[in-house]
């Protein structure tokens, strides 16, 4: 196994360090700045980085002989990895890219005696250097891959990468989760199997195979889909590395369960009615479109009832509009409740109420809205303490639609039930008048 | 005058009168430490007590100092031992105060710590420096004096977190012990009977260990004599330092 430069930065240590018998020997990264890192050392010490700016090791022509320690301005550390005082050092440069300054530095506490071998020292100079180099070379990657990965796994989305070579592919921790596999490198065609069976998984799984089949053989192809995971959401965009199929391919997956929830919630809350819960007016007008579309096309009847709490001036003046508010909650769950899944019933405004239905036959209006009238009569809605005696009355016109009905057919059905709503208050309340 | 960990150089402020008046005085921040704090400290160089070290000989240098008399508190007192070892002709006194070699236990030695405490106290630093420091401070001034603890505790805020947390686990991480036993300069201990941070032992095994030390034990108690009890600090001083007065 070929040794890693740091092990063979210590055997080269090692190596001069007897060859020339040396106290300490070390390989030292200097940049141009004079900031040293001691990268190995003989023998072995952990050193922290110094700055040799000043000592004087560098203000000189090197030759192969060793000169005074005492002339130079050696770090603390390096004096401290020493028995004693140096007597003796000789610096061999062996310059790096971006760290112009390296090389070895030999240091003898007693005169060295003059062995041959110190003369030759410097023939390992060039390994030193390329030594120190494909050092700086690993650590320089390490570093960038380390980089890489924080970021991958930074991304709140769960990445799948195929490279353009259709050999490898990288995924991340998130990735990895959902696929259940490991995070990291695989092979492209170990991730195949993963991929299909999740989206096999998928609640929409059908849709999607429709989706991507239409992209089979398009290496270019970019697309943006749900995959329905049980309970979860995850949108999945994939798209050519670089917009190139040809550099690969990526896919992101990113759990938008929560904004497609709030997304519905805040929906929701724009269209019903804050106190009853109901839809709100406008909604009504929305849903009352395409309720009446529908029957146009079925030729059905459609009843329209309006609805109106009797008295109820009067229920907030004696009671109090929190009272007044529970008494119109009461009444907006007594209707829903008496009405059918397909019927729209809207709080229309105050203390009026809407209703759209479709019907089979006209008598069918009328019943309806007297099981409406009854639920809310007969007993009375209890607030606490209190037992309130509520009543409505009811207004209903009805219309058989046909492709000729007119575009203003919901207004002219709220004008026509609005009028028998009235007269039902005339004729004394708590009662229905079909128009 | 080389202040210690958590302090900056106003920490001399009751001795510095006296000082003056019979010397010539230099004293500065450590890196990592006082206002500009952030600026001088490299995570890597002084990762070490060494990198404090070259920083102490480059002043000197600057200065064109030589012989000085070296006053360091807590970690500073080894930072002036390395540079004494490296560079006698700079230093003729070393006076530490609160001085240690090593902070963790030993086979045959007593620093007072523990790896698993020393993990703990790492933890909390970095998970709550504010928290942190509130009960630090205290423990460390050692004696009831809410000025010095509330003094300490600035000066310790000024540090930025992450240089704090590197700088207690380059001290306490540190073993010096090696170069306490060569020390060429002649040393003269000072220390309080109670030191949370330095036992009793710490200052009885340097004065054997060094080639030339005295210790003085003052009357006193907590890491920060020389705020706390500068009058007993001083009278040391005196009878110490007596011949080189000029």
């Amino acid at each position: 196994m070929t040794p890693s430069p740091n092990e063979a930065l210590y055997e080269l240590c090692g190596f001069a360090r007897v060859a020339c018998e040396a106290d300490l020997v070390m390989a030292l990264e200097v940049d141009d700045a004079g900031r040293a890192s001691p990268v190995a050392s003989s023998p072995p010490h952990d050193f922290s980085s110094f700055n040799l700016t000043r000592s004087g090791l560098f203000d000189i022509e090197w030759s192969a002989i060793p000169d005074a320690a005492n002339k130079y301005r050696l770090p603390t550390a390096v004096v401290h990895a020493l028995p004693e005082m140096p007597t003796s050092l000789l610096f061999v440069p062996a310059p790096v890219e971006h760290a112009p300054r390296s090389g070895l530095l030999l240091l003898w506490t007693r005169a060295p005696s003059p062995a041959p071998l110190i003369e030759h020292v410097r023939l390992l100079a060039s390994s030193v250097a390329s030594t120190l180099a494909a050092r700086r070379e690993a650590v320089r990657q390490v570093a960038m891959r380390d980089q890489f990965n924080d970021l991958l796994e930074s991304v709140p989305s769960g990445i799948v990468l195929f490279d353009g070579d259709g050999q490898s592919a990288m995924i991340n921790e998130r990735a990895a989760a959902l696929l259940a596999c490991r995070p990291g490198s695989h092979r492209s065609s170990e991730l195949a199997a993963p991929m299909r069976a999740l989206r096999e998984r998928c609640a929409n799984h059908a849709e999607l195979e429709t989706a991507y089949a239409a992209q089979v053989g398009n290496v270019h192809y970019a697309a943006t889909q749900h995959w329905v995971l049980g309970e979860r959401t995850y949108e999945v965009d994939t798209h050519p590395v670089s917009g190139d199929g040809q550099h690969g391919r990526i896919w992101l997956f990113t759990d938008v369960t929560a904004e497609l929830r709030i997304a519905a919630k805040l929906r929701g809350l724009a269209q019903s009615d804050p106190l009853t819960g109901l839809p709100n007016r406008r909604h009504f007008e929305e849903q009352a479109a395409q309720i009446l579309t529908a029957a146009v096309a079925a030729e059905h009847t459609v009843a329209l009832l309006m609805v109106d709490v009797d008295h109820f001036k009067q229920i907030n003046d004696t009671h109090g509009h929190p009272v007044g508010d529970a008494v119109l909650k009461a009444v907006a769950g007594r209707c829903s409740d008496v009405l059918r899944d397909g019927d729209l019933f809207a709080r229309f405004g105050g203390e009026e109420f809407i209703g759209l239905l479709t019907i089979t036959t006209e008598h069918e209006a009328a019943v309806i809205a007297e099981r409406l009238r009854n639920a809310i009569a007969y007993t009375p809605v209890l607030i606490g303490q209190l037992a309130i005696t509520v009543s409505v009355s009811v207004g209903a016109a009805t219309t058989r639609m046909m492709s000729a009905t007119s575009g203003e057919v919901l207004e002219s059905l709220i004008e026509s039930a609005d009028a028998a709503l009235y007269r039902a208050k005339q004729n004394g309340r708590n009662r229905v008048t079909i128009a | 005058m080389s202040h210690g960990f958590g302090t900056d150089q106003d920490a001399w402020f009751a001795l510095r009168p006296w000082v003056k008046e019979r010397f010539d005085v230099i004293s500065f921040d450590l890196a990592g430490c006082g206002p500009g704090g952030a600026e001088s400290y490299d995570f890597d160089r002084h990762g070490s007590m060494f990198g404090y070290a070259d920083d102490l000989i480059e002043l000197i240098d600057e200065l064109g100092v030589q012989g000085c008399v070296y006053i360091g508190h807590s970690m500073s007192s080894m930072i002036g031992a390395a540079a004494a070892c490296a560079r006698p002709e700079l230093f003729s006194r070393l006076v530490m105060i609160g001085a240690s070699p090593r902070y963790l236990n030993d086979d045959g030695y007593l620093g007072g710590f523990e790896q698993e405490g020393l993990d703990q106290l790492f933890a909390s630093m970095a998970a709550n420096f504010q928290a942190w420091v509130a009960g630090f401070a205290p423990m460390v001034v050692g004696v009831d004096d809410s000025e010095a603890v509330a003094d300490f505790s600035r000066t310790l805020f000024q540090m930025r977190p992450d240089i704090a947390l590197n700088t207690s686990r380059t001290i306490f991480g540190s073993d010096m012990r090696n170069t306490a036993r060569r020390v060429p300069t002649p040393v003269h201990l000072i220390q309080t009977a109670a030191d949370v941070a330095v036992p009793l032992q710490v200052g009885e095994w340097l004065a054997a260990a060094m080639p030339n030390a005295t210790l003085d034990v003052i009357d006193a108690s907590g890491h920060l004599p020389h705020i706390t009890a500068p009058n007993e600090v001083r009278r040391i001083l005196e009878q110490r330092l007596a011949g080189l007065v000029s």
